[in-house]
């Protein structure tokens, strides 16, 4: 085996370099991993639907999660505070409440998917949020319009 | 015209198809003809794209609404300058211009580089040509920008006012050239792998482009920062989303892969590193096509669900299992020629560095898959914040930091000087004593400390290294020292001489500067943003954070598609003039939707940032002030980065080309014991033979023998 490595390889100096190079890489490697660890230990959340959520309510109740999910039409109310909005995410049996408190994007609107991070309380049901967010305006893929509508007004998700 | 533009298309899939296979096949040099109509088929898959790119670009100008495209993401009353933008906003038109960019690269590439290249060249260039067959064949197939809108729309979806921005006219595009320009470096490293010639010529022609394609990529990255910054509701301007990821991963790769060049070129080492990340950088591109357009990821960025993220994934995992496959059975001839020098050596620096970027990506791809592979191993979905990203990336960002404090006064293949180990001692120092002022001056987190210390340090290794190699030369023994160097490069011009000799190491050591200065502006906005809410009528004053912040007034215009609410703010600071901001909200009639402009003024110790909310009650302005530090730096960054760039690419005007009188010639001169001084390492010799007299010679000495 150590036939095969290059003449330089076996020199003592060169022995030690390597040596020096795989005790710093292990340093770096071993200190990026802890700081990802560290990291991960403290921001990690339960990532769910919003059916997923209401089923896991007791689970989940007092971590922090993240939920996507459709804004059921008609049910956005952002009254008096601009900085505070109610609505249902859409499950399939049932909707979730959600209050979201903070900056509320331009965009937020009725029908529209969003993520809402925030902590879950069990009895009754709520999401308690403080950061939304909407899908990126660039990435949208419209509705495609069914025959009746099409010269009347663009429908848009 | 969707039919001509759907026959475009299909004269782009069999050209492109067809100029794969004959550079692919014909790549030994003999079949010439074979090599011939591949070229030809390309310049047909060229223009048949470009036809295909004019015919959809025109018909989003006219607004006709005969093609889907058109009718889906505009309407009769959008702008043309956003008609433009709408060319990529959607899927089928973003993988037209991706395609678009693909053939354009591969056709520049051969002309240039690629004709010099030989063998290799022409398998490269085959290899960009299948993949722009492959984005083709995606289109054709799955997703037609072409599409005609059934039945007939008289009108459009419009486009969402949120990009009606002008970044939007050059973030998305600037990102897709950068994907394009990574295809060179991967296609030439799959070339020598395939043919197993490892010549020199790849090395220089694949550090040029990867050097392009990174600088585009990074500048793309940063426009699109730029513009979350200045929209509210995107998290600021990162949010660690998965496409924000799958854009930043390939530059992550990229930037080792252009280091790993380098140290293959100087010191004969991390080949099959080097030629990995080539592969790994072009398959990262390709991963960030599949985050999008997958719909396995609820990525805010993500398109819906599409079978064509799927064909990506193949791709992928062709790249994933070929890629290694290929190492391994060229892994005799990619052995290292020499060992590393020492661990203050530039090469040993360039392994931290690359070790510590593939780190970090490696943790960014694990936390952005971590939702769909907890799904695959049926364990509970998690999602890991931004908490988990910025963790890794302070150490990846410090031993950056570090690695470039010292490059400047190392060298390859060698140990510093004495002169440098010096200068090196006093870069620590003055990093210390930045540090210290920093801690006087009211700083208080470790992290702002250490990139406070580092960046001094690399700022000082820089200068010091321009110090030594600008001292005055002595001249060689032999020749008279009148005839031996000119006043120009005895004199106080040398400095400059010595950076346009030394170009290339100078413009990487200003891109260098570039990142510590994206280094103090992350950290200055991560760890110093403030922000305060407030409620105010004209006239009111608020004092906060060393701002005195007067309302003027809260007023709505009407205008004919919207109306707008804006607030004048007079803010002042100390005894600075005061300058005033109006934060503004937008409401879009037609489409029921509200915009927010915020109102920024940057100086170079932060932004102060204003957003109007609404408005609480008639005349009483719902506000938001925030105050983000060293956000200039950040955008500087970026054009540091580029400004460095652009130097290193320049061409290489050949010494006294304009004089005929000067002939550059090149050889080995042999210098005698004891010249250089001990330490001086290697010098690099330039001789030019004025016609006919005798031979003036001059010796240049350097720390990097790549500069002769």
């Amino acid at each position: 085996m150590l036939r095969s490595l290059p003449d330089h390889t076996l020199q003592p100096n060169v022995i030690r370099t390597g040596r020096k190079l795989v005790v710093a890489g292990a340093v770096v490697a071993a200190t990026i991993g802890y700081m990802a660890y560290v990291g991960a230990s403290s921001s990690w959340q339960y990532y769910m639907t919003a059916d997923e959520c209401l089923a896991n309510a007791a689970q989940a109740a007092g971590h922090r999660v993240r939920v996507s999910g459709t804004i059921a039409a008609d049910s956005l109310q952002i009254d008096g505070d601009p900085r505070q909005a109610s609505f249902l995410l859409c499950g399939t049996a049932a909707n979730l409440p959600v209050i979201c408190t903070g900056p509320l994007p331009d965009d937020l609107a009725g029908s529209m998917e969003v993520v809402v991070e925030g902590q879950l309380e069990s009895a009754p049901c709520l999401l308690r949020g403080d950061k939304i967010l909407t899908r990126c305006a660039s990435k949208y893929e419209s509705r495609r319009v069914p025959a009746a509508e099409t010269d009347t007004s663009p429908a848009r998700e | 015209m969707t039919t001509l533009g759907q026959l475009c298309l299909l004269i782009a899939l069999v050209g492109s198809g067809y100029a794969a296979f004959a550079c692919i096949a014909g790549w030994r040099g003999g079949y010439g003809a074979v090599l011939k109509g591949g070229l030809v088929a390309a310049w047909a898959a060229l223009g048949g794209l470009s036809g295909a790119a004019a015919i959809l670009a025109g018909a989003l100008l006219v607004k006709d609404f005969r093609f889907d495209y058109v009718a889906r993401y505009s309407d009769a009353l959008l702008p043309a300058q956003y008609s433009l933008s709408a060319f990529w906003v959607g899927q089928a038109g973003s993988l037209l211009l991706w395609a678009w960019f693909v053939a354009v690269v591969a056709i520049a590439y051969r002309f240039t580089a690629g004709q010099r290249a030989g063998g290799i060249g022409n398998l490269a260039f085959g290899v960009l040509m299948a993949y722009a067959c492959f984005l083709v064949a995606i289109m054709v197939f799955a997703a037609d920008p072409m599409q005609p809108s059934l039945p007939h729309r008289t009108t459009g979806d419009g486009l969402s006012p949120l990009l009606q921005h002008p970044a939007m006219l050059v973030h998305p595009p600037v990102v897709f050239l950068g994907y394009a320009l990574w295809g060179v470096p991967f296609a030439l490293a799959v070339a020598c792998l395939v043919s197993g010639r490892f010549e020199p010529t790849w090395l220089r022609q694949a550090r040029v482009w990867a050097l392009l394609a990174w600088v585009v990529l990074g500048g793309g990255i940063l426009w699109g920062a730029e513009w979350a910054y200045e929209e509210l509701g995107w998290g600021g301007y990162w949010n660690w989303d998965p496409v924000e990821n799958g854009s930043l991963m390939p530059w992550l790769t990229g930037t080792a892969l252009i280091h790993g060049l380098l140290s293959w070129q100087h010191s004969g080492g991390l080949k099959k590193t080097t030629l990995g990340l080539a592969i790994a950088t072009f398959a990262l591109c390709n991963l960030a096509a599949f985050l999008t357009r997958s719909g396995i990821f609820s990525s805010l960025h993500a398109f819906s669900q599409s079978p064509i993220g799927w064909m990506f994934l193949a791709l992928i995992l062709l790249l994933a299992i070929g890629g290694p496959a290929l190492l391994l059975a060229r892994r005799g001839r990619l052995a290292a020629e020499h060992p590393v020098a020492g661990i203050w050596s530039r090469e040993a620096l360039v392994r931290l560095g690359v070790l510590a970027l593939v780190l970090l990506t490696v943790v960014t791809l694990a936390g952005t898959l971590i939702v769909p592979l907890a799904s695959i191993l049926r364990g509970p979905r998690i999602v890991l914040g931004a908490g988990f990203y910025n963790c890794a990336l302070i150490p990846t960002g410090l031993v950056l930091l570090g690695a470039m404090a010292a490059t400047p006064l190392c060298r390859w293949r060698t140990s510093p000087t004495a002169a440098g180990k010096r200068w090196l001692a006093a870069a620590a120092g003055a990093g210390g004593a930045a540090a210290a002022t920093a801690f006087l001056l009211g700083l208080r987190h470790p992290v702002a400390l250490a990139v406070a210390g580092l960046a001094a340090s690399a700022a000082v290794a820089t200068a010091a290294a321009w110090i030594l190699d600008a001292r005055p030369l002595r001249p060689y023994p032999r020749v008279p020292a009148r005839g031996c160097l000119s006043l120009r490069e005895r004199g106080v011009l040398r400095p400059l001489v010595v950076l346009r000799l030394h170009r290339r190491q100078y413009a990487a050591l200003g891109i260098h500067l570039g990142f510590v200065a994206l280094a103090i502006g992350v950290t200055g906005s991560s760890l110093g943003a403030r922000s305060h809410d407030a409620t105010m009528r004209q006239g009111d004053v608020v004092r906060w954070a060393g701002y005195s912040i007067r309302c003027l007034g809260v007023q709505e215009h009407d205008l004919p598609d919207r109306s707008i609410l804006d607030a004048r703010l007079e803010v002042s600071e100390g005894t600075a003039a005061p300058y005033q901001v109006a934060p503004a909200r937008s409401w879009h009639r037609p489409l029921d939707l509200w915009t927010t402009r915020v109102a920024i003024h940057s100086r170079w110790d932060g932004d102060f940032y204003a957003i109007l909310r609404g408005e609480v009650e008639p005349g009483k302005a719902d506000l938001t002030f925030q105050q983000n530090p060293m956000m200039r730096w950040l955008w500087a960054s970026g054009w540091i980065a580029a400004a460095g760039a652009a130097i290193g690419l320049w061409p290489r005007i050949p010494a006294g080309s304009g004089d005929p009188r000067r002939t550059r010639v090149s050889g080995t001169l042999r210098v005698p014991p004891g010249y250089p001084p001990a330490g001086d390492g290697t010098p690099t010799m330039q001789a030019w033979c004025p016609v006919p007299d005798t031979l003036i010679a001059h010796q240049i000495p350097t720390r990097s023998p790549d500069h002769g």
